[in-house]
């Protein structure tokens, strides 16, 4: 099983960060910046959660999702791919992918149910189309690994399986959808740099379960790094610049 | 879908007509894959989808069929009535399958077994074909001849239709029940397992093995329980020692208590090494049954010359 992620689609089209940091020109006329396009993408992230506590899929589902509509923004403008319908579709699409199909037409209940801009609507049929031009977007790739498996079984072979640590790990995972580390880094690695943090915030002493570990703790840390900065970047007025985003694209949800 | 001719219809997949083609450009033949969307409905199937995704990742197997291109195009007859959405999947063409291929040697004007070099060369791409897809972490789950395209002129054989294949994680979960073709699903997805393996695909390929040999199907059963009856018939209706766990499967009964036959006699022209192969891949308990990888070593395929697969 260890050979697959690195015969697949997903580990060939790892991105380096410069590539995903780049501002579509059509964003970037309406005056759009790197920080906010961030900012937008991880609201849409959490939108996108939002939405599947509502319709039911599994975790991995949500991850999935996240994973499509991060790559289709590192091809189409927010302009273009309207994110209030791109966040939903990427939820249908990854729903059939990951076998557990939610219903358009529950999808667009809820997001109805969920509205924040009353001027905004759209139908099944807009889903549906939609669906058809993120496949087009991230060219049927729809395959994604995600760091959710070997975090069990690498918190296992530590010895941190501990509820503790467990959920604080997990939660970690869950909050690196919100960054665009999914498509930068192999998702062991991303395991690996939140059980670091992990075990240094619960001061678990793990030096020489990672020291053994045949993998590149520069690389680790670092993505560990990305994550604390996330962090502390997050703590300000986000509501604030997040709505001065959106101003300029004229949307809001 | 200017870019293609359309040649003749060749068949329906599980969820659409296959046609084959010709690349108007290039002169290419390929087949394609018709899928409806039901815009009104449900958008892409599943199975397209899933197709489409796996093939993205396997397709550069040799023995997997390649998916060149995906096309999306709104078949249009008349202007004024809403389009119709298509989404054709474009693979390469192959001229035959294996059931055509072995329905030729059984009957028709030249009936003749397979040549055991034929048959020893198809099943070391097939077990190819199937541990590329496994070491990705993906079942075929419907491995039959009808799926198995070949190109007779290389004596190429590559796996197809993988609609019902899917990415597996560990620990495997529950999957959908009742996926394989009868006449070569495994006995654990048969007693109703819900917790099943690459095992399956390593059963269906001892039958299609077999059947390449006896040029008829080893297991010809019409509904479940006959299924299982050809299966008990021939290798002996399975005890708990042989296959633990057996009788806690959720479909088991009390079964006539068959002796094993003798496997040698139901594939009269094959040698040791073939039936010993074959015995290993039609081993009850799925966890004994051997691996696609570790069926490329066997001695059965020490006589094919390998350096050119």
């Amino acid at each position: 099983m260890a050979a697959n992620f690195w015969t697949s689609s997903h580990y060939k089209q790892l991105l380096d960060q410069e590539e995903v940091d780049v501002v579509h020109p059509l964003d970037k006329e309406k005056g759009i910046t790197l920080v906010e396009f961030k900012l937008l993408k991880m609201h849409m992230a959490n939108y996108i959660w939002k939405l599947a506590t509502h319709v039911k899929v599994r975790q991995r589902v949500v991850a999935t999702a996240v994973t499509y509509m991060r790559r289709v923004y590192t091809r189409k403008s927010l302009s273009e791919y309207d994110p209030r319908l791109v966040a939903p579709t990427c939820l249908y699409l990854a729903a059939k992918a990951e076998e557990s199909t939610v219903q358009a037409r529950l999808l667009v209940f809820y997001v109805k149910k969920m509205r924040t801009d009353e001027k905004f609507r759209f139908e099944i049929k807009d889903v549906l189309e939609m669906e058809m031009k993120i496949l087009e977007a991230i060219n049927y790739y729809l395959v994604v690994f995600h760091p959710y498996r070997s975090l069990s079984q690498l918190l296992q072979d530590a010895a941190l399986n501990d509820t503790s640590m467990t959920q604080l790990t997990w939660g970690l995972v869950n909050d690196t959808y919100r960054m665009d580390l999914i498509l930068v880094h192999p998702p062991h690695l991303i395991a690996l740099a939140c059980i670091y943090i992990a075990s240094v915030l619960r001061d678990k002493d793990a030096t020489s379960w990672f020291e053994e570990l045949r993998v590149d703790m520069n690389v680790v840390k670092n993505i560990s790094m990305e994550i604390l900065d996330f962090y502390e970047n997050h703590r300000m007025n986000m509501e604030e610049r997040l709505n001065a985003a959106m101003a300029k694209l004229s949307l809001k949800f | 879908m200017e870019k293609y001719e359309k040649l003749e219809k060749v068949g329906e997949g599980t969820y659409g007509k296959v046609y084959k083609a010709k690349d108007k450009s290039s002169g290419q033949l390929v087949a394609l894959k018709k899928t409806r969307l039901e815009m009104d409905e449900e958008g892409v199937p599943p199975t397209a989808l899933r197709e489409v995704s796996l093939l993205q990742m396997l397709s550069q197997s040799l023995y997997v069929v390649r998916l060149l291109c995906v096309e999306h195009a709104d078949n249009r007859k008349d202007a004024s009535k809403p389009p119709k959405p298509v989404l054709y999947l474009v693979f390469e063409y192959l001229d035959t399958d294996l059931k055509k291929f072995i329905d030729s040697h059984r009957k028709g004007p030249n009936p003749r077994p397979l040549s055991p070099n034929l048959v020893r060369s198809f099943l070391y791409q097939l077990c190819k074909g199937v541990a590329h897809c496994h070491s990705h972490g993906v079942l075929h789950r419907d491995l039959k001849p009808q799926n198995l395209l070949l190109d007779q002129e290389r004596g190429i054989l590559k796996i197809a239709d993988l609609g019902l294949g899917r990415a597996f994680t560990v620990p495997l979960k529950s999957y959908t029940h009742e996926i394989v073709t009868l006449w070569y699903r495994a006995p654990e997805v048969l007693l109703g397992s819900t917790h099943y393996s690459t095992g399956v695909d390593m059963w269906s390929v001892g039958c299609i093995f077999a059947e390449m040999v006896r040029r008829q199907a080893l297991f010809p059963g019409d509904s479940e329980f006959q299924q299982l009856l050809h299966i008990f018939r021939l290798l002996g209706t399975p005890s708990e020692k042989q296959w633990p766990g057996v009788s806690s499967l959720r479909d088991w009964h009390v079964y006539p208590q068959w002796e094993p036959q003798n496997l040698a006699r139901a594939v009269p022209s094959l040698g040791a090494d073939g039936v010993d192969l074959l015995l290993k891949m039609l081993k009850y308990d799925p966890a004994e049954r051997i691996s696609a990888k570790a069926a490329l070593e066997h001695p059965y395929f020490d006589s094919l010359d390998k350096s050119q697969f």
